[in-house]
């Protein structure tokens, strides 16, 4: 019984933090899928957002003054990456694209350092990394209010946009711009506007994760890594699919988490890092396009 | 108006059916006794559409208003080429309502062939689908003096037509509503005035053997079989069942208006015959009438999708399936075999019937032709009630069935509750009943023919009956006959066999009179274009592919696998398939090679190959035509004399 | 079939009216290469007007041009009798010129109902928060949207492919579909560039029935390119003849394939 409930512990913490890899993740497919760039600037972005909230209230601002006022900021951000960054390249190869969201990675690194400074701050959130009583007092199980809090948000968060840009005619513009950008134009799609709303949205993904990653963590460089984590995840899930990000952060949280309490002991810890790239790599055997990703269909 | 109201005069009949029930009664029943239920559901721009019992007989009532004013008579007939739609059933109701006749033609007739029947009949009325079958009957309006008026349902295109004979049924609707209004009393007594043995349809026949002839059918008739039918699978209001087979065809008219006006039980019509299956799986009849041809298609997709499927599923769907055949179909199931089903059940039973929307059928019949016992069994191991049911439009239609509990296995079951069935000296199969046909519309002499004395019509099949009154049908009589050697020889038998293939579309067997049997194969183009796909053989279109030796091995294969099962049939053995022809097109019913329900038409086949025939049995090479001929691998009988009293 | 109806009955469902669309002297050049020389012709409400010419003829330069995706150097164009300056691919759609491509260019992750879906757009007028939160307006139009799609599912009879991404239909449909997506913008004229390329006899059929169809039912005008001179002269009103971007001929399919200088210019053609 009692490693019954050690093991739902471990599980649910893996599920919880893997929703907010799936959080990450999610800015990444949602710029790929409108505009077929793989964006190497989001964990840049997830470090601009939550740094720049944090320095806003060190700044004097409250909570929910500082909220809105970076939400405008990563909108202007993403706006003008589109604007500056992309729209010029129109038509160049994705070798092109790509290195230019690494450029931009470091300018947003840079720029970021530069306003801000380079001090781990903590980012407190309100809601403390501790175990919910009423959990552990009924069923002895420990699962941090932070990281259902956390959990929450994130799960929230994805959900929402998954409907968004399957369900209406917002996502049915994106996917449109994606596909084929000419005939988009022809039926009256207007192309700058889906890639700016796009931008604009992976920025406020970006804050949001930020400020969920930063509350746990602390505010500072190491986070620009968490976009690391997204990629297994994309992989596992497909580029282009929102529901698939979900399903593939639940499974990289867990097994991660599940691995490295369980295997990892056999292999002196360390496991957790490269658990997920394990997973990722089998899948791009057996299932190249992902779990939900468009199957690559090809007709002679 | 409002038809759930007891008019001022009080009805003018009794309501609740019994022996004097016409389809207009029987209508306005139901929107008395279940005004609410569904009568029809119809899918339509992805929705699906409810007509209650009582918009149907509000629509009807509409509608014989509007007919009555366009001239349809008692006893007139209105002729249908159209859709399985409600609308179609609306107007056949308001026909009814009138005491017209109704005469559903196929869709697919060549307009010669509709103007043939109107002639023949004296149709004065005509309710059409769309623009294609206006412009038909257009195109022979002229020799059809006594047609007056053409009702269409869709008006896409029509706008620019202007032939007085022309109405929408949209106008027709609104027309009749207006003189309707006010006027309930009066269409209440004329439907009143119907008598149960007033001729209520006139099918033609799908004339296998001969031109097609109109066979007249009384309301009391087809009540009566319908009734009878319902009440021994113990139908009720809540049975919903799919209408997806020709109109024209008496099966789909018994499944979608008979017996619905008999029970009060609920037709879906799918969006197209393209969704039909789609359609099928969101509603889960419960109900079904399938042809065999219907089911040998189904069997070919499952048989496909197996095979594209991983080794593991491939083994386990055939075992499951092995298993299921002989616990549930063929009643030679060991212990074993019944265990295996229940670990077959969810593994492969439930969710196969998932994808065939079978999942919630309680009765299906397959009818219209003899469905092989393979194929049925391949059903019934799924655990789909499937059963052969036997009749003709003459017969009306329930014949014989199996009954719930006592399948067996290769018969088509005991006769339906009130209908007599007999074998005259040539093994004919004779039936009589209250459910027979009238007679033939305006054809004594073969009216006449068909009658065996003493109430009993003769049916043209040949048949076996055992001693507990199992009939098991063996062909159409005159197609019987026996090879060289006196080995009997019946080709239907055969044909359905080698039809269960999921890679041969259609057969034509031939023997009668000579030393061995012979067979023309016509190709499933899509399974057998698959097959070659998955296999890189290339080629440029149906004549081609049928050519290839690739091919003739995988024909060559089916056959060995019909013989191999021929083989261990004493009475069979004989007749196995010893050379064949893969036919370079299609067989089609605009050739007049099949009826317009796909049924084979031997003598005209055997007219049109008879060089390719006379080849066949001269030996392997080519046909005068360049067809190759190749051998058929068959087999010594394997198996012992059948047991005593199996076969009469 | 329809196709033994006669196209030209006297009482029309919509009978051609004024010109609605109005080339003038239109000429374009891509650096030193004449595209299209002077071309002037105009296309009536209602009518099926053919553009057609032996390949290179500048007939799809012709349809871009009207589109907006080319800008002429000279000449001017008339929608409605309105003088347009700068078109663009955008602005053509909002004015209700809608199109099809001669390499099918459909959003090929999409379901065919999504595909005619997002060509509903330029009807739906609700902002990304109306959409996000779902409030009445933004349901409103999906409600709408989805309705005419289905209509025009219908219309073309691809109820069975309704859910099937595009990716995985056989080419014949795929044009079916990308002619609904067009349609799905309800728009005044329609430009078809060559929409039964690369079609199989029954495809062509299928694919005349359903423009005739379209123009009878909805009224839309249609401009349409086309090589295969035999299906156009089944189907126009009125053809344009274009060779090496000069306009060779205009006229009813008679006048056309009376004209001398058509037949020479079809003559050097293989067909």
């Amino acid at each position: 019984m009692e490693d019954f409930r050690f093991f739902i512990e471990v599980l649910v913490g893996g599920l919880l933090s893997g929703l907010m890899y799936s959080l990450v993740a999610l800015g990444f497919v949602l710029i790929y899928k409108a505009s077929g760039v793989f964006n190497f600037a989001q964990g840049s972005m997830v470090f601009l957002a939550v740094l720049s909230f944090v320095g806003f209230m060190e700044l004097g601002l409250p909570f929910w003054a500082a909220l809105p006022v970076t939400i405008g900021m990563m909108v202007l951000v993403g706006m003008a990456t589109e604007r500056l960054v992309l729209r010029p390249l129109v038509g160049q190869s994705d070798t092109t694209l790509l290195m230019a969201t690494i450029g931009l990675a470091f300018i947003i690194e840079g720029v970021a350092q530069i306003a801000w400074g380079v001090d781990v701050r903590r980012l407190d959130l309100g809601i403390h990394d501790e175990p919910i009583m009423w959990l552990a007092d009924n069923f002895e199980i420990l699962i941090s209010q932070l990281d259902i809090a956390a959990g929450i948000v994130a799960g929230l968060m994805v959900v929402a946009l998954a409907l968004l840009f399957s369900r209406t005619k917002v996502g049915r513009g994106l996917r449109a711009v994606a596909d084929d950008p000419a005939a988009a134009l022809s039926i009256g799609i207007p192309l700058s506007h889906i890639w700016m709303l796009v931008w604009a949205t992976a920025g406020v993904v970006a804050l949001v994760a930020g400020m969920l990653w930063g509350a746990r963590s602390g505010v500072q460089f190491a986070l620009v890594l968490v976009a690391l984590k997204a990629l297994p995840v994309l992989i596992i899930g497909g580029f282009t699919s929102v529901p698939g990000v979900i399903v593939a952060g639940l499974i990289v949280g867990a097994t991660e988490k599940v691995a490295e309490v369980y295997i990892g002991p056999y292999f002196g810890g360390g496991i957790e890092g490269w658990a997920p790239y394990m997973l990722a790599v089998l899948f791009l055997l057996v299932r190249p396009e992902g779990l939900f990703g468009e199957k690559i269909i090809r007709r002679v | 108006m409002n038809l759930q109201e007891q008019p001022a005069g009080g009805w003018p009949y009794a309501p609740g059916g019994g022996d004097g029930a016409t389809f207009q009664k029987l209508l306005l029943d139901h929107a008395l006794l279940r005004g609410a239920r569904p009568a029809f559901r119809e899918k339509k721009r992805g929705i699906w559409h409810t007509t209650s019992w009582s918009d149907l007989a509000d629509e009807a009532s509409a509608l014989a208003a509007g007919l009555a004013a366009r001239g349809l008579k008692r006893g007139a007939s209105i002729a249908f080429v159209a859709d399985n739609r409600p609308r179609l059933y609306a107007t056949m109701s308001a026909a009814h309502m009138l005491g017209a006749v109704a005469v559903p033609l196929h869709q697919d007739a060549a307009p010669e062939e509709l103007a043939a029947a109107i002639r023949r009949v004296g149709v004065t009325h005509v309710f059409a689908e769309d623009q294609e079958q206006v412009d038909k009957l257009l195109q022979v309006l002229p020799g059809c003096p006594a047609l007056t008026t053409i009702v269409y349902d869709d008006d896409r295109g029509m706008r620019h037509y202007r032939q007085p004979e022309l109405v929408s049924y949209d106008t027709l609707l609104r027309q009749g509503r207006e003189l309707a209004a006010g006027r309930r009393e009066i269409l209440l007594a004329e439907a009143a005035q119907g008598q149960p043995d007033d001729p209520a349809f006139l099918f033609f026949t799908s004339g296998t053997t001969g031109p097609a002839k109109g066979v007249v059918l009384t309301h009391a008739a087809l009540i009566k079989r319908a009734r009878a039918a319902a009440t021994a699978e113990g139908l009720g209001e809540a049975d919903v069942t799919m209408a997806y087979l020709p109109p024209g065809w008496i099966g789909q008219n018994l499944f979608s208006y008979v017996q619905p006006m008999v029970v009060g039980y609920c037709v879906c019509c799918p969006e197209s015959s393209e969704t039909m299956l789609a359609d099928m799986r969101e509603i889960g009849p419960t109900y079904l009438l399938a042809p065999p041809r219907v089911l040998e298609a189904l069997l070919t997709q499952v048989t496909l999708r197996i095979e594209d499927a991983g080794a593991f599923n491939r083994s386990l769907y055939r075992l499951c399936m092995g298993a299921g055949r002989r616990a549930r179909a063929s009643g030679a199931g060991s212990a074993g075999d019944r265990v295996l089903t229940l670990f077959g059940e969810p593994l492969i039973y439930g969710p196969l019937r998932d994808v065939l929307g079978m999942s919630r059928i309680r009765v299906a019949y397959a009818a219209g032709d003899a469905a092989d016992p393979d194929l049925v069994g391949f059903f019934r191991a799924l655990g789909v009630n499937l059963k052969p049911l036997y009749g003709s439009t003459e017969t009306g239609f329930f014949v014989a069935t199996q009954r719930e509990g006592d399948f067996r296995h290769g018969t088509v079951g005991r006769a339906v509750e009130g209908v007599e069935i007999a074998l005259s000296p040539e093994r004919e199969v004779l039936v009589r009943s209250a459910g027979l046909f009238r007679e033939y519309h305006d054809d004594a002499e073969a009216t006449e023919r068909s009658r065996a004395g003493d109430g009993w019509v003769r049916t043209g099949d040949a048949g076996h009956l055992d001693e507990d009154g199992h009939l098991r049908i063996v062909d159409r009589l005159e197609h019987v006959g026996a090879l060289a050697d006196g080995t009997p020889f019946a080709p239907r038998l055969i044909e359905n066999k080698l039809r269960v293939s999921p890679y041969i579309r259609e057969a034509a067997v031939f023997g009668d009179g000579r030393e061995a049997t012979c067979a023309l194969i016509d190709i499933d183009p899509v399974a057998v274009g698959r097959w070659a796909d998955k296999r890189s053989v290339t080629y440029t279109g149906h004549a081609d592919l049928a050519s290839r030796d690739e091919v003739y091995g995988l024909v060559a294969d089916c056959i060995a696998q019909v013989n191999a099962g021929l083989a261990a049939d004493p009475l069979l053995a004989g007749a196995q398939v010893r050379r064949f022809i893969v036919l370079p097109a299609e067989l089609s019913a605009d050739e007049g090679l099949l009826t317009r329900t796909g049924k084979l038409k031997r003598s005209a086949a055997a007219q049109r190959f008879a060089p390719a025939v006379q080849a066949l049995y001269a030996g392997e090479g080519q046909t005068p035509d360049g067809l190759k001929i190749r051998d058929a691998k068959t087999f010594a009988p394997t198996v012992a004399p059948r047991r005593a009293g199996r076969s009469a | 079939m329809n196709m033994t109806m006669p196209i030209q009955t006297p009482q029309r469902a919509f009978a051609v009216g004024a010109p609605i669309l109005e080339l003038d002297s239109i000429s374009l050049r891509f650096g030193g290469v004449k595209a299209l020389t002077n071309i002037s012709f105009n296309v009536l409400e209602h009518e099926i007007r053919a553009i057609i010419g032996p390949n290179g003829a500048g007939k799809s330069s012709m349809l871009n041009v009207i589109n907006g995706v080319y800008v002429p150097q000279e000449g001017s164009i008339r929608f409605q009798g309105e003088r347009l300056a700068a078109m663009t691919p955008t602005r053509a759609a909002r004015m209700g010129i809608a199109r099809t491509f001669q390499n099918i260019a459909l959003f090929r992750g999409m379901s065919v109902l999504d595909n005619i879906m997002a060509g509903r757009t330029l009807h739906m007028h609700a902002n990304f928060l109306e959409v996000a939160f779902r409030l009445p307006r933004a349901r409103r139009e999906e409600t709408e949207a989805r309705e005419k799609a289905e209509e025009i599912i219908e219309f073309l009879e691809i109820e069975h492919i309704r859910k099937t991404p595009v990716a995985r239909l056989p080419y014949g449909l795929k044009k079916r579909v990308e002619l609904g997506r067009a349609l799905a913008a309800e728009p005044r004229i329609l430009l078809l560039d060559e929409p039964m390329a690369g079609m199989n006899v029954e495809e062509k059929q299928d694919m005349c029935r359903f423009i005739i169809d379209v123009n009878d039912h909805y009224g839309t005008t249609i401009v349409l390119i086309e090589h295969d001179m035999g299906v156009v002269m089944d189907l126009s009103d009125r053809v344009v003849v274009l060779d090496y971007g000069k306009k060779i001929g205009d006229g009813t399919p008679a006048e056309v394939r009376a004209n001398q200088d058509v037949i020479n210019a079809y003559l050097g053609v293989a067909h």
